[in-house]
């Protein structure tokens, strides 16, 4: 494998006495798209700020093409800055027109006014807004707004973009765009692209890695439940076939082969099973128990396995045990397909 | 009233002759104060700046201070100063007292804290992720600040033209350090002290005239970039 263009090594962030990302060893390799999933307050955006140097970790090792960079001062730092860039989740875009707005960048690095217009074209034309330099920022919706401040940040030419859930902020028929820019980004400008979201299947369908955090660390979790099969269509509704005389109740227009995911913490468990809305039941055994600070992670055999992370209140209240046989329930709209 | 009357005739007289003496008087006013105003505006705006956002020891003394010297009165500026520059004092080795440049000290130091005050306010009210996203982009520190500034830049100009309001019209400090001296260091409000004092309310009337439409001038300038205050 090729030297990664950056590398973290133990690195520990820590606010007021909460150890709030902690993280052994992650590697990102040139000119690849990665995934940061994970829920609220799990360390995604520290994550990327401790990344693109703008917050310092507590302890810890951050590498850029094989050079720690973590160690520098903050003056020798400008330079590495200068090479990658963020764009926040709430971005912000100055009083001003698209045009002063995307050329600020090249403005702070000195280059010519004639470059300058020749790459701020470049930019409008990368993100569809053509011909759009000569309005103020006030005028724009916020689908607009969005693709302004990627085009900002795409002009500098970054090795690494960060993006910060780029699609959290924006109207629906605005998120296709914004991850068709993302593609054309890793290709066209060969940058490394690392984006946290919400969203898993938009994850699976941009990325080339997705990285699960919880509580700060890295997590196996989304890989746990991703199947690979088949949407099949019977009785006039969906089924994703696993093969093993397994089929999920989905939810879906299309048909054919398909990976999905069940999020771990959308599984119900009862000891009997029970009348519901929820399409999706089945008899399993706990084969493994793991417990994670205040959640508890089983691991179901259904004739497949089934990661279901549930809290250790409820884990005693069920006094659930190794080899204890249990009913899996989760709705269809659970089952996530890319 | 008659001598009232009398007085605003020959105001517009003198200012639709171009009165050569009225010209010289609100030429010099001019010239002090914006001098004033320059200085002080790259003090003020500096140190407004910096009191919004760093974190420095005394930070909230400076406030108290700033905001106390708010309403200072313009005569106890004169009176300092006067003692600071006049012959006996630790200053008077540079004979700066009656000159144009003994104004420009006393008018500075009432015009900046206003300045500083004004600044520091603009600076506050504007969005933290300003200097964020400059930082992203690759901005170094006085690039990014500079920025900031720019995004504060109608509530910043309002700051300089609220305290250019202030001198343009102050009397006392220029009375006490100035002398009044025909020529040299005669402003539009010393000018007019004087002039109603010795009955020459032509004089007085017209100079006045000048200074209100100044005034309402500084008023609309002042409006229009409060109206087109952005941020937040």
């Amino acid at each position: 494998m090729n030297e990664p263009i950056l590398k973290i090594k133990n690195v520990k962030k820590i606010y007021n006495g909460r150890t709030i990302l902690d993280i052994e060893s992650l590697n990102f390799q040139k000119r690849k798209i990665y995934a940061i999933v994970g829920p609220n307050g799990s360390g995604k955006t520290t994550l990327l700020n401790i990344l693109n140097l703008l917050e310092r970790p507590n302890k810890g090792q951050i590498f850029l093409n094989g050079q720690e960079i973590s160690n520098k001062s903050n003056v020798d730092i400008l330079g590495i800055r200068r090479r990658m860039t963020l764009v926040n989740q709430d971005p912000f875009l100055f009083h001003s027109t698209v045009y002063d707005n995307i050329a600020y960048g090249l403005k702070i690095r000195a280059i010519s006014s004639t470059e300058q217009l020749i790459r701020v074209k470049n930019a409008l034309e990368m993100v569809g807004l053509s011909n759009f330099e000569k309005r103020r920022v006030d005028q724009l919706s916020g689908g607009e707004a969005q693709r302004v401040v990627i085009a900002r940040a795409l002009v500098i030419e970054p090795e690494i973009l960060f993006l910060d859930e780029p699609t959290a902020n924006i109207d629906q028929k605005y998120i296709d765009i914004v991850e068709r820019i993302i593609k054309r980004v890793q290709k066209e400008i060969k940058t490394t692209v690392i984006f946290t979201t919400h969203d898993l299947s938009q994850a699976y369908r941009l990325a080339d890695k997705v990285i699960s955090l919880l509580d700060g660390k890295i997590i196996k979790q989304v890989q746990d439940n991703l199947l690979w099969g088949e949407i099949v269509e019977e009785d006039s509704s969906k089924w994703f076939n696993i093969g093993e005389n397994i089929k999920f109740a989905v939810v879906t227009e299309k048909v054919g082969p398909a990976h999905i995911s069940i999020d771990p913490r959308d599984i119900i468990l009862s000891y009997e099973q029970f009348q519901s809305s929820a399409r999706n039941s089945f008899l399993g055994k706990i084969i493994k128990i793991i417990e994670q600070n205040h959640l508890v992670k089983l691991e179901i055999d259904i004739s497949i396995p089934l990661v279901v992370i549930i809290t250790r209140e409820s884990f005693f209240k069920m006094n659930f045990t190794l080899g204890s046989e249990v009913y899996l329930t989760f709705k269809a709209s659970a089952v996530r397909l890319f | 009233m008659g001598f009232v009357i009398e007085g605003i005739e020959k105001a517009f007289q003198l200012i639709l002759t171009l009165d050569k003496e009225i010209f010289i008087i609100v030429l010099l006013s001019l010239k002090v104060s914006l001098t004033a105003i320059f200085l002080s505006s790259l003090l003020g705006v500096y140190l407004g700046f910096l009191m919004a956002v760093k974190n420095f020891w005394g930070k909230n003394f400076i406030i108290a201070t700033t905001n106390t010297l708010l309403a200072l009165p313009t005569v106890v500026v004169g009176l300092i100063i006067y003692s600071l520059i006049s012959r006996k004092g630790p200053l008077g080795v540079f004979g700066l007292l009656f000159t144009p440049s003994a104004m420009i000290i006393g008018q500075f130091i009432l015009a900046t804290p206003i300045i500083i005050a004004l600044t520091h306010s603009a600076i506050q009210g504007i969005d933290k992720r300003v200097r964020s996203t400059t930082l992203t982009l690759g901005a170094t520190e006085s690039q990014s600040a500079w920025m900031v500034i720019k995004e504060a830049r109608y509530a910043v100009l309002a700051a300089i033209i609220t305290g250019f309001g202030r001198v343009i019209a102050e009397v006392g400090a220029a009375m006490m350090l100035g002398g009044n001296i025909k020529g040299s260091t005669r402003t539009m409000t010393t000018a007019i002290a004087l002039e109603t004092s010795k009955g020459e309310f032509g004089f007085g009337i017209a100079l006045g005239i000048i200074l209100l439409t100044i005034a309402f001038s500084i008023n609309i300038l002042l409006h229009y970039f409060q109206s087109k205050k952005v941020g937040n």
